[in-house]
């Protein structure tokens, strides 16, 4: 039964007919599935050569080689105390900032497609933010599985928040999102996904951020909430480490570069300045952080807005997880290939995006190679303290990255130790994926959004 | 007996990492093989014009 749409104002956010970048038909699946085996034979093989026979590409080579890696591990271990040094100056600002005078209204839109296992929890968690004044729009993506029924059974008042639930045919993540803002009435907005649970502060320690009135958008902070195997406790350490680390240190410079899915507060101004959500991509948030950065304004972090999701429970999906996010960087970074020669303005905005470029393509290769580089060396040279004093130099930064991380956030440091394995197991995989997905994105095949599993952890 | 630690440990790393890029280069084709057999998603079909919306689009009154 359609009804007239209450706030369906003509705004600058536009509604996508389909969810996929795809202009063209789809390949046939066994046809994605050869061309997937050609490019991964053709990289063992390459590699395998390389190692077995450096002798052909003469001594030039092996030169390279030592210089590159070196290069990698000088960088490496600078990285971290560069990211760890800007993380401790951002952490120094906000425990200056005060809580803000006036709370601004707030719209907090939850987009669902098959959730019916999570999207209780998640809109229930809502209900609970010690907020004075926000609503909900909750929008069902054409759902199959009675994800719209249980959305229902929140519709109405709550004690003043209002629940206002929407069903839509299926177009995708970044379509339906649009479609929930432009039904929103409030100047500050929040996306999130249906899989996750906001914290009951988040949304006040988010909204303290726009008192400055150049910040268009802000990136909460993601926490897994599922962790009792091996895989989501080293994604649990992962989140800690990407976002204390990284994202602390482009908080300073006000230019993040991931709002993530989970939860991202934005100013609808600047949300509506860029035309809303594209769905040309596979990383709508990453698409969507690029388009506010080079629309001049400032993107903040904030550690006390706090998200848990659900994180992939098995490699395989962790691996389709991570292969969607390297492939939607790659197409939202050659949408805007413009940007990264931009100099006009704020130097910080092509930064930000060459960083990702060097954390999405570079660094995985080197990675695997000087994995594989110190393997060989210790069995063609017999170097084997060589190979034993960069693994433990490895760990050993590693080891206390994680710990820095965690006793910043306050968190189980008990999972510390799983930062044994972070980087010669779980990374070395998470490598070989985005190299792969890179490949897959350069010769330009399918992809389809596909689907996790959820468990209804949240 | 005296055990050479460095060269047991280089061993332990030596196998781990190789197991490791087997593993992960093993797990990456089964996930495309997962991805190829997986039945096709609603937008795919609609693409192909084999998928009817069969519900009413849904808003508040007010």
């Amino acid at each position: 039964m359609a009804t007239e749409t209450p706030g369906n104002k003509d705004t600058g956010v536009t509604e996508h007919p389909e969810q996929a970048p795809t202009v063209k038909r789809p390949m046939r699946p066994i046809t994605q599935l050869l061309i997937s085996i050609a490019i991964i034979a053709v990289v063992v093989i390459a590699t395998v050569f390389l190692f077995k026979y450096p002798q052909k590409l003469g001594p030039i080579f092996i030169t390279a080689l030592v210089v590159t890696l070196a290069s990698f591990l000088l960088l490496l271990i600078l990285r971290h105390f560069i990211l760890i040094w800007f993380s401790y100056l951002h952490q120094r600002e906000l425990s200056q900032d005060e809580p803000p005078d006036v709370y601004p209204f707030v719209s907090i839109i939850v987009p669902a497609f098959n959730e019916a296992e999570v999207i209780q929890s998640s809109l229930s968690s809502l209900l609970e933010l010690r907020y004075p004044y926000y609503e909900i729009i909750a929008v069902d993506d054409g759902s199959t599985d009675g994800t719209f029924e249980r959305m229902r059974e929140f519709e109405g008042n709550h004690y003043g928040v209002k629940v206002a639930v929407f069903r839509k045919e299926n177009s995708g993540k970044a379509d339906t999102l649009n479609y929930g803002i432009r039904r929103s009435k409030a100047p500050i907005v929040v996306c999130m996904d249906s899989d996750s649970r906001l914290t009951p502060d988040a949304l006040r320690y988010a909204v303290r951020t726009f008192a400055d009135p150049n910040v268009g958008a802000v990136a909460g902070n993601v926490k897994v909430i599922n962790r009792h195997n091996i895989w989501t406790k080293l994604q649990a350490l992962e989140y800690i480490e990407g976002l204390n680390i990284v994202r602390k240190a482009q908080a300073f410079w006000r230019s993040v570069n991931v709002i993530p899915g989970p939860i991202g507060i934005f100013r609808r101004t600047a949300i509506e300045g860029t035309g809303g959500y594209d769905s040309d991509t596979f990383a709508e948030d990453f698409d969507m952080t690029v388009k506010i950065l080079s629309a001049g304004w400032k993107i903040n972090y904030e550690p006390k807005a706090v998200a848990f999701t659900e994180a992939p429970e098995v490699l395989l999906d962790i691996i389709k997880q991570r292969y969607r996010w390297s492939r939607g960087i790659l197409q939202a970074l050659r949408k805007q290939k413009h940007l990264l020669a931009s100099t006009g303005g704020n130097i910080t905005t092509p930064l930000s995006l060459w960083y990702m470029i060097f954390e999405g393509l570079v660094w995985p290769a080197m990675n695997i190679f000087s994995n594989l580089f110190f393997v060989w060396i210790a069995l063609i040279y017999g170097m084997t303290k060589l190979l034993v004093m960069w693994w433990i130099l490895l760990t050993i930064l590693d080891l206390l990255i994680a710990i820095h991380a965690i006793l910043m956030e306050r968190e189980d440091i008990g999972l510390a130790i799983y930062a044994v394995f972070y980087r010669s197991f779980y990374i070395l995989i998470i490598d070989v994926t985005k190299l792969f997905a890179t490949l897959e994105e350069l010769v330009g095949l399918d992809m389809s959004w596909g689907k996790l599993a959820r468990k209804g952890r949240i | 007996m005296r055990f050479d630690w460095v060269n047991i440990l280089a061993t332990v790393i030596f196998v781990s990492i190789v197991v490791t890029l087997i593993l992960a280069v093993a797990s990456y084709f089964a996930y495309k093989v997962r991805e190829a057999r997986r039945p096709k998603t609603a937008s795919e079909l609609r693409q192909e014009g084999k998928v009817k919306v069969f519900f009413n689009e849904y808003t508040p009154k007010s």
